[in-house]
């Protein structure tokens, strides 16, 4: 007949290879289009967890590099935090897709198996570029050094606060005369301080948020007073759990004391923040909160957590540069990641602006860190860290937090007594230490991430 | 084409039922297997390829790198059966299951005869209703996480009560079972409106004639007209309710909840797999989710032929 040589099958087929092909072709524009958007030289792909005002501070540092580095484009992705945004980074390692640089929770380090997901950084670049471990808090420089060579480049400590309104505890008399809260030297101490701040405390707001609910921050602060009391995890080698139950009971019956004596109230576990801006006079959070504090013009100041079993110690986690593994790192693209990471870490005044503390330590004694308030109050926790042991099933939101978080609030709560959970802890953590990391099929023992 | 040719000129052997089943296979396939095609390179791709490779996997200590991954037999099944927190997430979900199917079976029962017997405004009663599962369980999830707020929520707020509902080992799965059934009961009643519409009118007539009050006609003609439905809806309910997952993390902050209370049996498989990065034990701790979900269904199966062959006797 005299129809066109084309029949229906082969135009079904003709559109679907036409629908195939051009999806490649897509593919392959987008990756080409990447390259072009740039007349820059270098590219530096950089991925980080950053949302939020962190978010906005990041962004401004990298265009203040931008600006002072033409010659290098940064491409910057922001991830979703947490446990995604690991999962996203090691299977882009493993693949061999990895970013020129990245942002990772240091105490996420030695689980993430440095040396075959993570590449180390070259020492010597670093110093080039203005960055040298004497200018770093000794111990914090170290948790980045596995085998004997550097995986993670601080940038930040971030640390666990008291929060205080001053307003409040000028009512009641708790204010010393330079304008901060009363020195609190130990647990009757903190009490005693608690029991007058109560009085002058609205009514239907409860005297202190500590997030008793909360399986990360009641480990975080489990970690900053057991800390205090010198409590230790494991033995050296990290054969051997050297957990001190009867510490441990200490700290759990003084966290859940805040609810026996009326002071926290679980019903407003989860609004502490919202409590803590209409009056209620204090708050045990993250750092991070200052920004939300200053934004709402509270009259507000911020210490470490108080040393109420003697020691100074609060609970410390650090946003580190990471360079994820490539099979051809090398080149001008990793000298500007080096560069790149090197100028964030020593321009961090602006990071400062989010409460976090700089880990470059000559930041912190320019005139314009000490003008900041309250960070400036509570600066002396950069050397008074108390952090989780260096093992690869630590840090932040890890496998440790994950399985004792929850653990510790039962205690809080008062659905389990002190002295089980104690005893739960430490089995857990005989457990977690004979488990193997998935990534290298090692135990903490066979790790050697023991440092 | 040529197949069909050869058949067709086959020799003069007379063609048996075998032959002609197998040519109306062929033929079958050349319409329908084209059809079908697109359908079953997908199907394979992302269910039955992953399904083999899970199977696989859960023999492994695989890690989620997906390198250096070796044999290691029974030995993830083995420590799954010995684990208290596998057993827990299998609790919760199962408690899940337990509250919500007949909550949600009765009530979907409830709304629709509402919505079949009230003259007025039809569709409203059936919008409202229905429009909650429309809604992507993120979306639902947040809204009932600020209205279970124990500050600033309007639950605790209009009932004049303190009831910290996502805090509270007590309350918290409690939360996500009335979140689920608000959000989720639109479906069953959809379900359960279309069958009550098809009982035929003179049934009702008949019974009005002998004398038969209204709850007489429920008990004797509605609800027994309905038993193949509410059968259907129970076993969806329970299939959905094991998988119950993202409304509970949405609403717990991606957490486990106070003191582990709402971790499921999905969110501990992604944890131990995406978390922990354990991608060999996740993949043996859901094949074992798979095989009690399978049992499930089977079991329904089972007790459904019965009856049916019970009422055919």
């Amino acid at each position: 007949m005299g129809r066109p040589g084309l029949n229906r099958r082969q135009l079904l087929a003709t559109a679907g290879g036409i629908t195939v092909a051009g999806s490649f072709g897509f593919a392959a524009l987008g990756t080409g289009a990447d390259a072009l958007a740039s007349s820059a030289d270098t590219r530096v792909r950089y991925w980080n967890l950053f949302s939020g005002g962190d978010g906005s501070n990041m962004i401004a540092m990298l265009d203040a590099f931008r600006a002072a580095n033409p010659d290098i484009d940064v491409k910057d992705s922001t991830l979703q935090w947490g446990n995604p945004f690991y999962t996203k980074l090691a299977m882009a390692a493993a693949g061999n897709r990895a970013p020129d640089l990245g942002v990772m929770h240091l105490g996420r380090v030695p689980g993430f198996s440095p040396g075959r997901l993570l590449d180390p950084w070259d020492v010597g670049l670093l110093a080039r570029y203005g960055v040298r471990e004497a200018d770093f808090d000794p111990a914090l420089w170290q948790r980045g050094v596995i085998d004997g060579q550097l995986y993670a480049l601080p940038l930040d400590i971030h640390v666990q606060l008291c929060f205080y309104r001053k307003d409040v505890l000028k009512k009641a008399g708790l204010l010393g005369s330079d304008g901060r809260i009363v020195p609190v030297t130990s647990t009757d101490d903190w009490f005693a301080v608690l029991k007058e701040a109560k009085k002058a405390t609205k009514k239907g707001l409860q005297t202190i948020g500590l997030w008793v609910n909360d399986q990360n921050f009641q480990w975080w602060f489990f970690v900053a007073f057991y800390t205090q009391l010198g409590g230790t995890w494991f033995d050296a080698a990290q054969r051997r759990v050297t957990f001190d139950t009867d510490k441990a009971v200490q700290v759990l019956e003084f966290l859940r004391r805040h609810i026996t004596d009326g002071y926290a109230d679980p019903a407003l576990g989860s609004v502490n923040a919202e409590q803590f801006v209409n009056g209620a006079p204090f708050a045990w959070e993250g750092n991070w909160s200052v920004p939300v504090y200053s934004g709402a013009k509270l009259d507000y100041g911020a210490i470490p957590l108080p040393p109420v079993f003697g020691e100074q110690a609060t609970h410390a986690e650090s946003h580190s540069f990471v360079l994820p593994h490539q099979s051809d790192r090398g080149g001008g693209t990793n000298e500007a990641a080096h560069r790149l990471a090197a100028y964030v870490v020593t321009h961090a005044q602006q990071w400062a602006a989010g409460g976090h503390i700089p880990a470059y330590t000559p930041t912190l004694s320019t005139p314009a860190y000490k003008k900041l308030d309250p960070q400036s109050e509570y600066v002396s926790a950069m050397t008074h860290q108390a952090t989780e042991p260096k093992v690869w099933f630590a840090g932040s939101t890890g496998i440790l937090a994950q399985r004792i978080g929850p653990i510790v609030v039962s205690s809080t709560l008062g659905s389990a007594k002190p002295d089980t959970v104690a005893r739960r802890m430490k089995s857990e953590l005989a457990t977690l230490l004979a488990m193997k990391n998935p990534m290298d099929g090692r135990t903490a023992a066979q790790g050697g991430t023991a440092a | 084409m040529t197949t069909s040719a050869q058949t067709v000129f086959a020799p003069a052997r007379a063609t048996t039922a075998a032959d002609s089943a197998t040519l109306r296979r062929k033929q079958g396939f050349q319409h329908g297997g084209w059809f079908v095609a697109p359908f079953l390179v997908l199907f394979t791709l992302f269910v039955i390829w992953p399904l083999l490779r899970g199977v696989y996997l859960s023999f492994t200590d695989a890690n989620i790198s997906g390198d250096g991954a070796s044999f290691v037999g029974l030995d993830n099944y083995r420590e799954a059966l010995d684990d208290p927190l596998m057993w827990d997430a299998l609790g919760h979900s199962a408690y899940f299951t337990l509250l919500v199917v007949p909550c949600i079976t009765v009530l979907a029962f409830l709304l629709a005869m509402l919505a079949h017997h009230i003259e007025r405004g039809k569709w409203l009663w059936r919008l409202c209703f229905f429009a909650p599962f429309l809604l992507p369980s993120t979306v639902a999830g947040n809204l009932w996480q600020w209205l279970f707020n124990p500050g600033t929520g309007m639950i605790n707020h209009v009932f004049g009560i303190e009831t910290p509902w996502l805090t509270d080992k007590s309350y918290a799965m409690l939360a996500i079972v009335i979140t689920t059934l608000w959000w989720t009961v639109g479906f069953s009643f959809l379900l359960y409106l279309a069958a009550l519409q098809s009982i035929p009118d003179h049934l009702y007539e008949a019974a009005k004639l002998d004398g038969a009050n209204a709850w007489h006609r429920m008990v004797h003609i509605t609800l027994p007209m309905l038993r193949n439905i509410t059968g259907l809806v129970i076993a969806l309910q329970i299939l959905a309710s094991l998988q119950v997952f993202d409304q509970a993390v949405v609403m717990l902050d991606f957490g486990p909840g106070p003191e582990n209370a709402t971790r499921t049996f999905v969110q501990y498989t992604l944890e131990e797999g995406f978390t922990s990065y354990r991608v060999g034990y996740a993949s043996a701790i859901s094949i074992i989710f798979f095989v009690l979900i399978a049992a499930v269904a089977l079991a329904r199966m089972w007790l459904l032929r019965n009856r049916e062959e019970g009422a055919a006797r």
